[in-house]
């Protein structure tokens, strides 16, 4: 499927690397969104003075409505734009970044794809999803040692409809908040791997992980999910038994915030941004889950303790 | 002169069984406050006197004018040291 997010750059191999990235993606947002890039010199900020966001290797500047967005990425010289009211990115990559395309494109780009899609009502949750025989949609949200990868694969193998193990779009309105999924191979470390196994179709070295395709497991790939339950995980070490604890909807909007964190830039969007996660959480029973080693052994455990 | 309040601008609010979540994007903090602590934080979009909070408490709930006062005044003093509230002269 080919991204329906226009791309112009000049440069054929960052281009190619690009395009090849938001194909696999599988985004579909409902207007037109472009994503101008260049290998060149960053330009300077000409917008000082603006707040500071921080994430692991990569900062946003942020400020009052009207003075847009300027992403930064520390691995290397690369900046980009959004200027107020516009759905473009303005991305300038040095060279130095661009010979390290793959990796920009996990940290830097992807904050850029997720500010750029948020002009378009689509905001970013730190989520897999997931769609159960039942036809019900599963959100699992935690950081990035929560156990939502190895989860989603497990719930794969298990023949569930499997989106993403990380990277979600919430979108939609009251009562019908959906998860749009940022299609990638569900990345396992060494120890998620050998306890699941399952030989991964797709090597991540420079991840230190192994990739699936929820095909590879059994399941099969979803684009939207359409949660009516939501996970807040752990990994607890020792922990035998999974346990899950029901959350009342304002707990579970408080966890939603927390990972769902860009809310809190671009005051424009903020509200909507906000009424969505509280959508989410009326539409959605919600838990917080402690996963046990027990999952590997009976997946099923996870459904019989939220049904 | 008759102080009026008002929210910080960067405020965000939503409702959710009966209770608010608030974000300041400002400090990037959130909270949740009760039924009542919604209800003053809506009125104050736009600046009002501790009267008028107390008015649109009463006529919101079954509640005396003292009482609505004691809530209106106490949940002030909270939002002051929160970094939530402004007064007229925008301090």
């Amino acid at each position: 499927m080919t991204s329906s997010i226009e791309l112009v750059c000049a440069d054929p191999t960052v281009r190619a690397a690009l395009k090849a990235w938001l194909d696999e993606g599988r985004l579909d947002p409902p207007g037109p969104l472009a994503l101008h890039v260049r290998v060149a010199h960053p330009p300077v900020d000409n917008e000082p003075g603006r707040a500071v966001f921080e994430q692991p290797g990569v900062l946003v500047r942020s400020g009052a409505p009207g003075r847009g967005v300027r992403i930064e990425w520390e691995a290397a010289p690369a900046v980009a734009e959004l200027p107020p009211g516009e759905t473009t990115a303005y991305v300038t990559l040095s060279a130095a970044a661009a010979a390290r395309i793959h990796e920009c494109l996990r940290t830097f780009l992807l904050t850029v794809l997720i500010f750029l899609l948020r002009r378009r009502g689509w905001h970013h949750i730190h989520a897999a999803t997931a769609v159960d025989p039942r036809g019900r949609g599963w959100l699992i949200a935690g950081d990035a040692h929560a156990g939502k990868s190895t989860t989603a694969a497990l719930l794969a193998s298990c023949g569930w409809e499997v989106g993403t193990d990380d990277i979600a779009f919430l979108t939609g309105a009251a009562a019908h908040v959906t998860a749009v999924a940022f299609r990638q191979p569900i990345a396992l470390r060494p120890g998620g791997h050998l306890l699941l196994r399952r030989r991964g179709t797709v090597r991540l070295p420079e991840r230190r992980k192994v990739g699936y395709w929820p095909e590879d497991l059994g399941g099969r790939w979803i684009s939207r999910a359409e949660p009516r339950v939501i996970l807040f995980t752990s990994v607890a070490e020792r922990t035998l038994v999974t346990r899950a604890e029901p959350l009342a909807r304002r707990e579970a909007l408080t966890e939603l915030i927390r990972w769902s964190a860009w809310v809190m830039l671009e005051p424009e969007f903020a509200q909507h941004h906000l009424e969505l996660l509280a959508s989410l959480a009326r539409q959605a029973q919600s838990y917080r889950v402690t996963l046990g080693r027990d999952l590997f052994a009976h997946p099923a455990r996870l459904t019989a303790l939220v049904a | 002169m008759t102080l009026r309040y008002r929210r910080h601008p960067e405020l965000r609010l939503t409702a959710l069984e009966g209770e608010g979540v608030v974000l300041h994007l400002g400090t990037r903090r959130y909270f949740s406050v009760n039924e009542s602590g919604l209800a003053i934080l809506e009125a104050l979009k736009s600046p009002r006197t501790v009267d008028e909070l107390v008015s649109a408490l009463c006529a919101r709930y079954e509640v005396t004018v003292g009482r609505a006062e004691a809530t209106v005044r106490e949940f002030l003093a909270r939002c002051r040291d929160a970094d939530v509230l402004l007064d007229e002269s925008g301090s």
